[in-house]
């Protein structure tokens, strides 16, 4: 690429004329197709085209891009294109020590981060043997449910956006900022939080927290209602919603599917009560499902887990036994030669860590699940046959994190 | 620890194992060979007796020395999560048969294990890179992939084996390493 100036076709015609197509999207990749599955999505059929989506798309909750093959105004398939934010933290948590992997999981979904802390921890408490103080498990419970809402609240709000309105947005910032100034009072940090530790947490609950807890659980409830119906009775919102993106119990299992998505078509299949970690068993909470498996359903189960969410910080809080918050831990770690798996539900599904050691001070192999990458990818099997306006409105409703995507 | 389980996994799937099932915490391990995957997983998924519906995850492990790829199972029928370890994949050629015809949402996980590993899983329909370029060709998290910086080349010069942590074994990898320790 030369850096001329550019030329105008004439002097009243504003258009410019290049000498060569730059940046222009190519859809058909310049080399020979690698699968069966690529060479039948790069052919089209008459009628058919392509239409490039992303990765800079103001709706793709981060860097995603997705190729549209069209038959009008009808997806016809799609083929999403990952990797835009891979940074490689498996293989970075395979160099790092034990405590270093806790800050480099962190940014993987930065909306929930505790929940990519939660896993790890657990998997090396599993190597090391180490026994959790119950306190730390109330208080890990307390900050985890907190950032459920605080994901959830937000999910409303992008959800909305996606659609094309753009108050809830505002509205759900509000509701998200007030949880994360408060875990900020927690933690020392407002969206990376570095808090778990392995054996417990970093901080005790302090004087600013829990004012600010009080505050917002005097009135999370109302402000909830609220901000739910704002969209619940928005009659464009549900007509819009209802019956799009429908997917079956059968199907949704076929697709590893977890967490709200998977509860929406049916399945009472949560992690806390179905495989319990943590302090889960002996607290009271329903798990909300709906049978109905479209945007709407997946829309109203977050806002019932969000009720169920403040019941458990409710708990908590009156429960919440004294003692110490970490278990006594050498600097250096060197667990046994082992392997251990440990699988937590977070906001979006099954968030899960598998972890190898041989014995020195790093994993020597560290896997990180994540739901939302396995969740995008029922997109090309929910899409086939909606409009292009709606595989946005798919997309937001199955809730996808990029940086977790792409890890 | 489930030995209910344990048992019943061993009147099943006896003949199938390649070494001992063992438990620790809420996990309990068995390996096949990679031959065996689709029938075992087949068994486990259909059979009431088991009833894993739930593929929980899918991973690639590179040992130093064989390719593995690990399986975690749900079910309702015991409290443990099942781990399932296809072992033995020679590290030049590693191929396993595609869990696809069970649960179709593997496609994605197993194209990951491709793209970081070289693991050719048969019977997968779109088995391409899915992070990396399409014209990378290293798997960045096989244990001869060196990083950049000095931290990857302490133990062992960047590589590391689960079993014998002070030198390579095979000749393969210690002539990998030679290479890139010598410029």
């Amino acid at each position: 690429m030369t850096a001329t100036s550019p030329r105008h076709a004439s002097a009243d015609d504003p258009r410019v004329i290049l000498d060569e197509q730059v940046g222009v999207f190519e859809p058909i990749p310049p080399y020979p197709p690698r699968t069966e599955r690529e060479a039948e999505f790069y052919t089209l059929k008459d009628g058919e085209m392509f239409i490039n989506m992303g990765p800079q798309h103001p709706s793709t909750h981060g860097v995603l891009r997705v190729v549209l093959k069209l038959d009008g105004e009808k997806v016809v398939d799609l083929d999403p294109v990952l990797g835009y934010l891979h940074r490689g933290v498996e293989k970075l948590c395979e160099n790092a020590d034990y405590h270093q992997v806790i800050s480099q999981v962190d940014p993987l979904e930065y909306v929930s981060s505790l929940f990519c802390e939660w896993p790890p921890v657990m998997a090396f408490e599993k190597l090391l043997d180490v026994e959790v103080p119950r306190r730390a498990e109330y208080i890990r419970v307390l900050s985890g449910e907190l950032n459920r809402v605080a994901s959830h609240a937000l999910f409303m709000g992008w959800m909305a956006l996606d659609l094309g309105g753009l108050t809830p947005i505002l509205w759900s910032f509000i509701e998200r900022d007030e949880i994360v100034e408060m875990l900020a009072a927690l933690t020392g940090q407002r969206m990376l939080f570095n808090y778990f530790r392995i054996g417990g947490v970093n901080g005790d609950l302090n004087h600013e927290f829990m004012s600010r807890l009080g505050d917002w659980m005097s009135k999370a409830t109302t402000q909830i209602e609220a901000n739910a119906g704002l969209l619940n009775e928005n009659e464009i919102f549900v007509r819009r919603m209802r019956g799009l993106g429908t997917i079956d119990t059968a199907t949704a299992l076929r697709m590893c599917m977890t967490g709200p998505n998977l509860r929406a078509t049916g399945v009472p299949f949560d992690v806390r009560r179905a495989h319990p970690y943590s302090i889960y068993p002996e607290l009271d909470f329903d798990i909300p499902t709906r049978d109905e498996g479209d945007c709407l359903a997946r829309y109203l189960l977050r806002i019932d887990e969000i009720r169920q969410s403040i019941r458990i910080i409710d708990q908590c809080l009156h429960q919440m036994p004294d003692g110490p918050i970490a278990a006594k831990l050498p600097r250096l770690l060197r667990p046994r030669p082992g392997r251990a798996y440990a699988g937590i539900e977070g906001p979006r599904g099954q968030y899960a860590a598998y972890a190898i050691s041989d014995g020195t001070d790093q994993p020597f192999r560290m896997r990180i699940h994540d739901p939302s990458f396995i969740h995008l990818q029922s997109v090309g099997l929910l899409m086939p046959g909606n409009l292009i306006a709606d595989t946005m409105a798919v997309m937001a409703s199955l809730d996808p994190i990029m940086g977790g995507v792409d890890k | 620890m489930d030995p209910l389980f344990r048992r019943r996994l061993e009147a099943r799937f006896a003949e199938r194992l390649t070494g001992p099932i063992r438990q620790r915490h809420d996990e309990t391990e068995i390996r096949i060979a990679p031959g065996d995957v689709p029938d075992t997983l087949r068994a486990l998924h259909d059979e009431p007796e088991f009833g894993f519906e739930f593929l929980a995850d899918l991973a690639g492990v590179d040992t130093g020395e064989v390719m593995q790829v690990v399986y975690h199972l749900w079910s309702e029928t015991t409290p443990d999560w099942l781990r399932v370890i296809a072992d033995g994949l020679s590290r030049d050629d590693p191929r396993v048969p595609s869990v696809t015809f069970l649960w179709k949402g593997a496609e994605w996980m197993e194209r990951e294990a491709y793209d970081m590993f070289g693991i050719t899983f048969e019977g997968n329909r779109d088995l391409r890179r899915i992070y990396m370029p399409p014209d990378y060709q290293s798997f960045p998290l096989r244990k001869d992939f060196f990083l950049a910086d000095d931290a990857a080349r302490s133990p062992g010069g960047g590589v590391r084996h689960m079993e014998r942590t002070h030198a390579p074994s095979n000749t393969k990898t210690a002539a990998l390493i030679r290479k890139a320790t010598s410029g």
